[in-house]
């Protein structure tokens, strides 16, 4: 499924977190009960005997590419940015760089193998700064939606921490692009629960 | 993300920045605050009392009670500064609407905890019960301030609660809330002519 296919079709967007055998918080409770202790520990069991796969790992690494996506859009689409809105541009992709850098170390104290950017991404044709911004608002909403159905599947409270900075950035980031597509301050802010789907 | 806390100076005055260093040691000693945070000591009498009951609480009925708090005290500090007189047509309807998505955040959050049989916390009525407000809505700059300062005690307090909140829904309605108030950044940061996203992980901290 290319990305644009994957913006449109809510039900992927949902499937793209829920991994098999990833429990919500009630159910990581005993799970992390049995493995010692709460704290970011989880993971021992894959390092002691390679039988027990922390899930965060495959959650961290759905978020990891994501991620990737975001960087190859805003590289790909600095090049019809212009003045203030490229600076926007260029710094938003920093920020995505950073998350991802991030997740790749979280997944590598998990004891996981972090994901790698895909050689190409299949983008929809972009002709203006208008389509571009338009792209970007979709991929962070999509993120958004992506990261508010992991959170509660994350089963270290640090990660969840963690992810919840992430998608409180990607809504700011959202915020800029609507007013950079002429949104007024309301217009920038128009739901109180940001869950990503519009 | 560090665990250390960091007061810069701000307009507070000693006692209270060491009430605060005082409080967030003990809490953090009793394992009771998770993340790091670096505060302006100028929010810090604002919002301490409620930051703090975030971070002292224990169950969810607990956070859901000082979210409340939290949100009942931003829907008064932002009704008060659209009345207020100090701000232009476009940023007093910022404040109305901002103010109406607090209230739905407070709405929201009490619906929660009486499904856990909790009650709300009284929400304020006065002034003189959101420390700094007074002075800060005497000027349009001084209102943005403030409510810069408010947001971010918001973020840092959703923040530390992602860490503790046990009710799966609970925390994707901390992270949703969370994310709008890291919007309300974006537009109050431009309003003070302040970078609009300065950070890739939106903690509450200012570095």
């Amino acid at each position: 499924m290319d990305v644009d296919s994957f913006l449109r079709d809510p039900v992927s967007r949902r499937l793209f977190f829920r991994g098999s055998g990833v429990a919500l918080a009630g159910g990581s409770t005993v799970l992390l009960a049995a493995c010692g202790d709460d704290d970011g520990d989880a993971a021992d069991g894959a390092a002691a005997g390679g039988e027990f796969r922390n899930p965060d790992v495959e959650i961290l690494n759905s978020a990891l590419d994501l991620e990737f996506t975001a960087v190859a859009a805003y590289r790909a689409g600095a090049v019809l940015l212009k003045g203030s809105v490229l600076a926007v541009g260029r710094r938003f992709l920093e920020q995505e760089q950073e998350h991802a850098d991030a997740l790749s170390q979280a997944i590598r104290d998990l004891h996981g193998t972090p994901s790698r950017p895909k050689p190409t991404y299949d983008f929809p044709q972009l002709n203006s700064q208008t389509d571009v911004l338009r792209f970007a608002n979709d991929l962070e909403n999509t993120a958004v939606a992506a990261y508010i159905d992991a959170i509660p599947k994350l089963t270290t409270p640090k990660l969840r921490g963690t992810a919840a900075a992430i998608v409180t950035n990607e809504a700011e980031h959202i915020s800029v692009l609507l007013g950079a597509l002429g949104e007024d301050p309301i217009g920038q802010t128009p739901d109180a629960f940001v869950v990503g789907e519009k | 993300m560090s665990d250390r806390t960091i007061i810069r100076d701000g307009d507070v005055d000693t006692p209270v920045v060491a009430e605060y260093e005082a409080t967030r040691r003990d809490l953090m000693r009793r394992g009771l605050v998770v993340g790091g945070t670096v505060l302006a000591a100028s929010s810090i009498p604002t919002l301490l009392n409620v930051r703090n009951a975030f971070a002292q609480g224990e169950t969810d009925a607990q956070i859901l009670e000082a979210a409340i708090g939290l949100e009942q005290t931003a829907v008064f500090a932002y009704t008060a500064a659209a009345a207020s007189g100090k701000l232009d047509r476009g940023s007093t309807a910022a404040a109305k609407h901002f103010a109406k998505q607090e209230q739905e955040h407070a709405d929201g959050l009490t619906t929660a905890l009486q499904a856990l049989n909790g009650t709300p916390p009284p929400k304020p009525t006065r002034p003189d019960q959101v420390k700094g407000l007074a002075q800060a809505a005497t000027s349009a700059a001084g209102i943005v301030k403030f409510a810069i300062e408010l947001e971010t005690m918001a973020v840092a307090a959703y923040y530390d609660a992602q860490q503790k909140l046990r009710d799966a829904k609970l925390l994707q309605t901390g992270a949703s809330i969370m994310a709008n108030e890291g919007q309300h950044l974006v537009v109050l940061r431009t309003v003070a002519k302040q970078n609009p996203v300065p950070y890739a992980f939106e903690t509450g901290e200012t570095r």
